[in-house]
């Protein structure tokens, strides 16, 4: 099982580039995709779900051309797009039915499919009722159990834990560690931790463009070393921001409890600290505003 | 900011968000296009056999009531989706949160539904000056016989146009399709009423205007002339009647202050509106013939439980799917096509299966050509709305990313809501088929089955191609209205007009029928290449 993502463009109209020259292979896992907003990832995902084509490039599974052949990839696709609507007037029964039958589940299986699925997002109480009528984190929901339908060897979910709450999302980051044994699951989201509790492969995507690429291990080595705690009176906040790249802040009665990467101590009695993923993300974003892109490490 | 301040801000990035999309060069076509037909005598003035010299008068007068009949009509089905637009985008949800007035967004979307009408009447204002120029039959120009017609008559029938769209956007009932096929009727009433009623200044068109001062001139200069005036598509055979001399409208201050009336009564009509507007608060939004949706706001299950406890024993709790094996996703045609058929009929109201109901067995119950004629009508458009979703839901509902990262999505998906359109069109219609069948009227048969597969493929083309309901809802109304309603041999698509003709009317629908869903097939064919 294989994707693989060779020197992908995609320009849209009035030369506004999405994605540059994108390379990427994967294989069984669950890549965390991360990037500010515009950096291309909904553009990479609907490439990548045979909705959108590519200007330029090739995407190949299991060695075929998606733009050839799309339906290669599109019968064993699992696709959560970001921004997507429900049918109000059917239930959610119907609506995973009429779409089980779309993707071409016969009629006993998808039965079964459906009360699993509906059982996994916590929706069985909620299976009748008019789609019209539910929450935004309902529909998600929704949107999460069609995603699984069809048994996915490849599932692209972008920002799926949008609109749940607390509960719901670490529901949901847990079966996609439980799901990537044996499949292909691209996460695309803002939210770190997210990537952090259940990327094995973390791609960095700014610009339209890949940053780094690897292991969440690599990442955190990169900032090894460079991350520091330091306190300091809350009017030199401004002045730290200016000098230093602050990823968190913290007000205590002794001062603001600045979270600091950098090379060297910031400053005299700056302590250590374990880096996280989300300093890793921001001091690889820092370098890439500040300098050309970082070859991705393959 | 002053309230006009706020209106002309509203009005403006509602005309800019509007003249930015493709759909505006369409909008400006068909104005050319019917400019282009009153230049080439394909749509015209005519008094019996005769018609005026294209002196600057007649031009004018004939122009500006093509622009008061034909983008009054369409115009509204142009327009009429403003405060919809905000609905869908959600920008109405962050306006509702701001101090704006329900009469200032309405008086703004007003005055931009009225300058899209008017950049239509500029264009056709062009065209009849380019007329004069190049037909040539008079050379003097009179720039205000030429262009006062759209002064006085164009600009209040466009006003009253771009004030009836946004009235029927705020009024539950008429947001919809409903609404569409309500202004076609609104409309041919507006336009025929006055007339019959002998109240030209009722007539927001402009129309008996035209007649009652053109028809003296008439009587004194065309011989054997009785009162005979038409105005429409098609008559290249008219011959220039040489003694009639018309200068145009003489516009007295009474008709001019009758005109402006109908501005007057265009902003009466927005500010009717503002009473019915529900400034976007969805508890009010719904109704129609679509059954309501409950609201549901959790499961009861887990709000009965304490927070700590439900997260712990959900979060926790195993995960369990079973894998499909490969055979279990072998694609099944009969499935799609009921999951269509489905989608196409649920969440209608129950009173409408009630009335589909009760026409199906009327028309088993009446006699065969009451069946197969006004009931097979009537059940011929009553799921106009299930047809006019045809193409356009998935953009509607924004279902697109969805179904277009399925496979085989065009030969499976397509094919079975387009069958499932049929498969309406037949059902409704089917106690008119079964009684010519068993009367052994083969070519009624014939044109029955030709009329069933034409109704969904003209819907399924137009859904795919202009990305709304509103151009079928409109365009079929209209067409159903002439054809079956009025039995316009040719137009009347069920057959019952036809006669002895019935044979080759049928076969022509069916070479129709094909165009318009290879059309159909293309088109969404292009959008799934091109998303």
């Amino acid at each position: 099982m294989r994707l693989a993502i060779e020197n992908v463009s995609k320009t849209y109209r009035g030369n506004v580039q999405a994605l540059r020259n994108f390379t990427l292979e994967l294989q069984p896992g669950v890549l965390g995709l991360l990037g500010p907003n515009g950096a291309g990832k909904s553009t990479l995902m609907r490439i990548l779900a045979t909705v959108t084509r590519s200007t330029s490039g090739r995407v190949f599974w299991n060695n075929t051309d998606i733009s050839r052949e799309p339906d290669a990839l599109r019968s064993v696709l699992g696709y959560l797009p970001q921004d997507f609507g429900l049918y109000p007037n059917l239930s959610a029964i119907e609506f995973l039915d009429y779409l089980a039958a779309v993707k071409g589940l016969d009629a006993t299986s998808a039965r079964k499919r459906i009360g699993e699925l509906l059982e996994l997002v916590n929706l069985t109480e909620a299976a009748r009722r008019p789609l019209g009528g539910y929450s935004g984190g309902m529909r998600q929901r929704v949107g999460i159990a069609q995603a699984l339908l069809n048994d996915p060897k490849l599932l692209i979910v972008d920002e799926p834990t949008a609109g749940l709450d607390p509960e719901e999302r670490v529901r949901f980051r847990n079966l996609l560690s439980e799901l990537s044994g044996e499949r292909i699951v691209i996460l695309s989201t803002h939210i770190v931790s997210d990537v952090e509790a259940v990327a094995t492969d973390i791609a960095l995507i700014a610009q339209g463009q890949l940053v780094a690429h690897g292991a969440p291990e690599k990442s955190l080595a990169e900032v090894s070393g460079k991350v520091w705690q330091v306190i300091v009176p809350s009017a030199e906040l401004p002045a730290l921001r200016q000098k230093h790249l602050v990823s968190s802040t913290a007000h205590r009665t002794d001062g603001v409890h600045a979270r600091v990467v950098a090379d060297t101590a910031p400053m005299p009695g700056a302590r250590a600290l374990e880096p996280s993923l989300e300093d890793a993300y921001l001091a690889a974003l820092a370098a890439h505003r500040n300098g050309p892109a970082v070859e991705a490490a393959q | 900011m002053s309230a006009l301040h706020i209106i002309y801000a509203i009005a403006r990035a509602d005309f800019l968000e509007r003249v930015r999309r493709y759909s505006y060069l369409i909008t400006l076509l068909f104005a050319v296009c019917l400019g282009y037909g009153a230049g080439t005598g394909g749509l015209s003035l005519r008094l019996g056999d005769y018609r005026g010299l294209y002196t600057s008068a007649w031009i004018g007068a004939m122009v500006a009531l093509i622009t008061t009949t034909f983008v009054s009509l369409v115009g509204f089905y142009i327009v009429k989706n403003v405060v919809d637009r905000d609905r869908q985008t959600g920008v109405g949800q962050i306006l509702a949160g701001t101090p704006l007035t329900k009469v200032s967004y309405l008086l703004g979307k007003f005055l931009s539904n009225f300058a899209v009408l008017l950049s239509m009447v500029v264009v056709l204002a062009f065209a009849a000056v380019a007329m004069q120029f190049f037909t040539a039959e008079d050379r003097t120009f009179h720039a205000g016989a030429l262009l006062l017609p759209f002064l006085f008559l164009a600009l209040p029938a466009m006003a009253l146009t771009a004030a009836m769209a946004v009235f029927f956007e705020t009024f539950r009932f008429l947001r919809g399709g409903f609404g569409n096929v309500v202004w076609f009727f609104l409309w041919t009433f507006g336009i025929a009423m006055p007339g019959l009623m002998s109240r030209p200044e009722l007539d927001p068109s402009g129309l008996w205007i035209v007649y009652q001062s053109m028809v003296p001139a008439a009587r004194a200069g065309i011989p054997g002339y009785v009162d005979s005036f038409s105005f429409g598509a098609g008559d290249k055979a008219a011959q220039v009647a040489p003694g009639f001399h018309w200068n145009g409208v003489d516009w007295t201050s009474g008709l001019v202050l009758t005109r402006l009336a109908w501005i007057a009564a265009a902003f009466a009509l927005v500010l009717l509106g503002a009473l019915f507007f529900d400034r976007f608060d969805p508890a009010r939004s719904r109704g129609q013939f679509r059954a309501k949706p409950k609201q549901v706001t959790g499961t009861p299950e887990l709000e009965a439980k304490p927070a700590s406890v439900a997260v712990g024993a959900r979060t926790a709790a195993p995960i369990h799917l079973t894998p499909l094996a490969e055979h279990d996703a072998a694609p099944a045609f009969a499935r799609i096509f009921m999951a269509e058929l489905r989608l196409a009929v649920k969440g209608y109201r129950w009173w409408w299966y009630a009335v589909a109901a009760g026409l199906l067995i009327a028309q088993f119950a009446s006699p065969l050509e009451v069946s197969r004629g006004p009931l097979l009508a009537v059940a011929w458009i009553w799921p106009i709305f299930i047809w006019s979703a045809l193409g356009t839901r998935e953009a509607r509902f924004g279902t697109q990313q969805l179904l277009y990262s399925c496979a085989s999505i065009l030969p499976r998906q397509f094919s079975a809501a387009w069958l499932a359109g049929v498969a309406v069109t037949a059902l409704l219609g089917s106690g008119a088929a079964v009684r010519l069948a068993l009367a052994g009227q083969a070519g009624g048969v014939q044109a029955w089955a030709a009329g069933a597969l034409f109704v969904p493929s003209l819907a399924l083309a137009l859904g795919v191609w202009s990305g709304t309901s509103r151009f079928f809802e409109g365009l079929y109304t209209a067409l159903w209205y002439v054809g079956p309603m009025n039995h316009v041999p040719g137009l009347d698509y069920t057959g019952a007009a036809s006669g002895a003709q019935v044979g080759r009317i049928s076969l022509t629908y069916l070479v129709v029928t094909a165009i318009l869903v290879t059309a159909a097939f293309f088109g969404r064919f292009r959008q799934l290449r091109h998303a």
